[in-house]
């Protein structure tokens, strides 16, 4: 059977588009325009994945309240904010409000259901407890490619998708300078203006763990690496 | 082209000329002071008259008068002090002796009455018409001892501290009144009297009012002819030192001058007060306006004396208003690159999604041509969109970093090696002191900030000129240039370089778009740093060189 997803989206274009897109993956697919209608339809069956826009209709912060609400239905149901706004404050209010990912509307369409699958695959890895394959392993670093899981002295580090994939590249070649078109690219990243304020945010959910974490190496004018 | 001003005369220092206005008050005072000695001096002599009236109208018909011998005192007297020698001589030649002994009993009586004279406050004389002293009494001396005791007695034992120079002081301005004065008998200054001919000859009370020759006393004098039926037998003379009156002028002045020093110098330190308050306001406003707009364009509201009641605060209310109208100008401005790419997003996520929805569907050859044409456009237009949306993401950035000690020349050593791979074409030569540079800040950031140098400096640099790189101390500064072989800066640019969309590139910029954003963005950073960003153009007038100021920790 089909995996349901649903958009909650404003712009009537971009919500067929993507919808399109989607249909086309083999998803099933419930578009809503504003937030009553989603948590109506939500309250009657929860999707397999919500992709949701901050900004809906009249409520410019109604995405954040429709993430709350359905992280309240659900724990472990994948959230993916698709919007236009691209500030920190959004970034990370978005984030913390339990959102899997956040992508800006410049995404394009192969990276978007990209990302959709990488969620669907974790969430399958963790619900099924599959073996484990494509692990990556760096010291105290455990990376698990297919869960999408990243552990650090056993302990698990929450890093978002686009975190998950920006370790996964540096750690996979330690020593090694990853520049930032490189991280970009791997991490399925748009924009490299905010690979600063991403590799900032994961050493910061490293720290979190171990004071002492310096693994990630800025190399001023070329990118980063992983120091082993 | 501004107008030339006028040499710097402070408000205080204007209202404090004004002030000297009140200097005329003791000129006023004192011309009233003077006036008032005037009407004194005129009662004094008129009451001098009616004193020689009243004498005279005692010795009126009593021609035996002539026969009076100047008593002996008064004569040895006026002969002892009177140095002249003709006087002597007037006095004791034509001595009337035979007319002495006729009518005893009534020169008795004129004796008499001449004798009561002397119980007078005045100096009295009684001249025949000969101008031969018959009688004189009284003493111009005779209240000085009352006098002293009021006014100038007191001065003996009180002119210490800072009463001495003060009296020297009234001293100057007033010379003190006959106090020095003495009993100057000079029959000589009766005879040559104005008065006294009056009286004699034209028979008609008169006065005057005369100085003693070397004492500088001013002594009021009158004279009444005294009558023997049509005949002017003699003259009464009476005279009287201007003491008092002097003296009470001086007192007079003395308070006038000690009352309006004291108004003066209130006024004057309450109008200096409130002049030094009122430009000291006006001071503060101007330098809050020039402040109000920084370096970075920033506006900071004014607030001096917003809330006073008067012109000040109305002027700096309407700074306030006008500041405050220029700053959401200028937010609006600023957030219009932001807010723009934001705007601009939704429908390119359309186009986009909508191109990329079409490639699943089969195309016509021709049509794949102009697919990836669209998708060029697109991609390009995107990569504006988020350099647009850059300055403000950078400016969130900078609100939450935390600052951190670093070697700036670590950082920018890195970066040097980074550049030779990043442009492989461009030649770089770095400069950097032997001893780390510890800074302030973000090594993030700073090193973003030398990409956008080095990025600006790559666009404009001759083909086979090296970019420079250097790292210097200043005092208590760090200075990183970025040095460029090229193109001088446009003068209509000047200063305005590392502003928002301000952008010196004229020909097109090719896949890579220029908003003029990535200067504007490094100078947030060296502001960030505590630093500065400025841009000038090499003395051999070839090049450019950028350099950012670090503050050193």
């Amino acid at each position: 059977m089909g995996r349901r997803i649903a958009i909650v989206e404003d712009e009537a274009a971009i919500r067929a588009n993507y919808a399109e897109a989607l249909v086309r993956q083999g998803y099933d697919v419930a578009a809503y325009a504003d937030r009553p209608a989603a948590l109506a339809a939500f309250r009657s069956r929860l999707p397999d994945l919500a992709i949701i826009d901050i900004g809906l209709g009249d409520e410019p912060e109604g995405g954040f309240t429709l993430c709350g609400e359905l992280r309240a239905m659900s724990a472990r149901l994948p959230i993916i904010f698709l919007t236009a706004r691209d500030s920190d404050f959004d970034i990370v209010s978005g984030l913390r409000l339990g959102a899997d990912d956040y992508l800006t509307k410049d995404v394009s369409l192969p990276h978007l259901l990209a990302r959709v699958a990488a969620l669907f695959r974790r969430v399958e890895a963790i619900s099924e407890a599959r073996p484990q394959e494509d692990l990556l392993e760096r010291g105290p670093l455990r990376l698990d490619a297919m869960r999408l899981v990243a552990e650090w002295k056993g302990q698990p580090v929450a890093l978002t998708l686009t975190e998950f994939w920006m370790v996964h590249t540096l750690a996979r070649t330690p020593g090694h300078v990853k520049s930032r078109d490189q991280l970009m690219q791997d991490a399925r990243l748009v924009d490299d203006g905010t690979i600063t304020s991403h590799v900032k945010r994961i050493r910061r959910k490293f720290a979190a763990i171990d004071a002492d974490f310096d693994c990630i190496e800025s190399v001023y004018g070329m990118g980063y690496r992983w120091k082993a | 082209m501004k107008p030339a001003i006028r040499p710097r005369f402070s408000l205080r220092a204007k209202l404090a000329l004004l002030s000297l206005l009140l200097l005329a008050l003791p000129w006023v005072g004192y011309r009233y002071v003077k006036e008032m000695e005037a009407l004194l001096l005129e009662g004094q002599r008129d009451a001098l008259v009616a004193t020689s009236r009243a004498v005279a109208t005692a010795l009126h018909d009593r021609p035996q008068l002539m026969q009076v011998r100047p008593r002996t005192s008064l004569s040895s007297q006026s002969a002892s002090i009177a140095l002249l020698p003709g006087e002597e001589l007037v006095e004791a030649a034509p001595t009337p002796a035979a007319e002495v002994e006729s009518d005893q009993p009534a020169v008795a009586e004129v004796e008499a009455i001449l004798r009561g004279l002397e119980r007078t406050t005045s100096r009295i004389w009684v001249v025949n018409r000969d101008l031969r002293v018959l009688a004189l009494a009284g003493s111009l001396r005779h209240d000085e001892r009352a006098e002293s005791g009021a006014a100038g007695g007191n001065g003996g034992e009180r002119l210490t501290g800072w009463k001495g120079p003060w009296y020297a002081l009234l001293a100057r301005i007033m010379p003190p009144g006959g106090a020095a004065l003495d009993d100057v008998v000079d029959p000589d200054r009766v005879a040559t009297g104005r008065e006294v001919f009056d009286a004699l000859l034209m028979g008609a009370p008169a006065s005057r009012l005369s100085r003693i020759a070397d004492s500088g006393v001013m002594v009021v004098s009158a004279a009444h002819p005294i009558w023997s039926g049509d005949q002017v037998l003699g003259a009464v003379v009476v005279e009287e030192s201007t003491h008092s009156i002097q003296s009470l002028r001086n007192r007079a002045l003395e308070r006038l001058l000690l009352l309006t020093l004291a108004g003066f110098v209130i006024a004057a330190v309450l109008v200096f007060g409130f002049a030094s308050r009122l430009s000291s306001r006006i001071r503060r406003l101007r330098d809050e306006a020039e402040g109000a707009i920084d370096a970075r364009g920033r506006i900071t509201p004014v607030r001096t004396g917003s809330v006073a009641g008067d012109e000040v605060g109305d002027l700096s209310r309407s700074f306030s208003a006008l500041l405050d109208r220029l700053a959401r100008n200028q937010s609006y401005l600023e957030s219009m690159a932001s807010r723009l790419s934001h705007e601009l997003r939704t429908p390119i996520a359309v186009v986009r999604s909508s191109l990329e929805n079409l490639h699943t569907v089969a195309m016509p050859q021709e049509a794949e041509t102009y697919m990836a044409r669209a998708e060029a456009g697109l991609s390009r237009l995107s990569r504006i969109l988020s350099r647009m949306s850059e300055a403000t993401r950078m400016e969130q950035a900078l609100a939450t970093t935390e600052s951190e000690r670093f070697d700036l020349r670590t950082v920018v050593n890195e970066c040097v090696n980074g550049y030779s791979v990043v442009y492989p074409t461009q030649r770089f030569e770095g400069d950097l002191p032997a001893y780390p540079v510890w800074v302030r800040g973000a090594p993030d950031l700073a090193a973003q900030m030398l990409d956008k140098l080095v990025e600006n400096a790559a666009d404009f640099a001759q083909p086979e000129t090296p970019i420079r790189i250097s790292l210097k101390f200043l005092s208590a500064m760090a200075e990183l240039s970025v040095t460029n072989i090229g193109p001088p800066l446009p003068a209509e640019l000047e200063g305005r370089l590392f502003e928002s969309m301000v952008s010196a590139r004229k020909r097109d910029g090719g896949d890579e778009p220029h908003l003029g954003l990535g200067l504007y963005v490094a100078r947030m950073i060296a502001v960030f740093h505590g630093g500065t960003l400025r841009a000038e153009n090499l003395e051999t007038g070839d090049g450019v060189c950028m350099s950012a100021e670090f503050r050193l920790a």
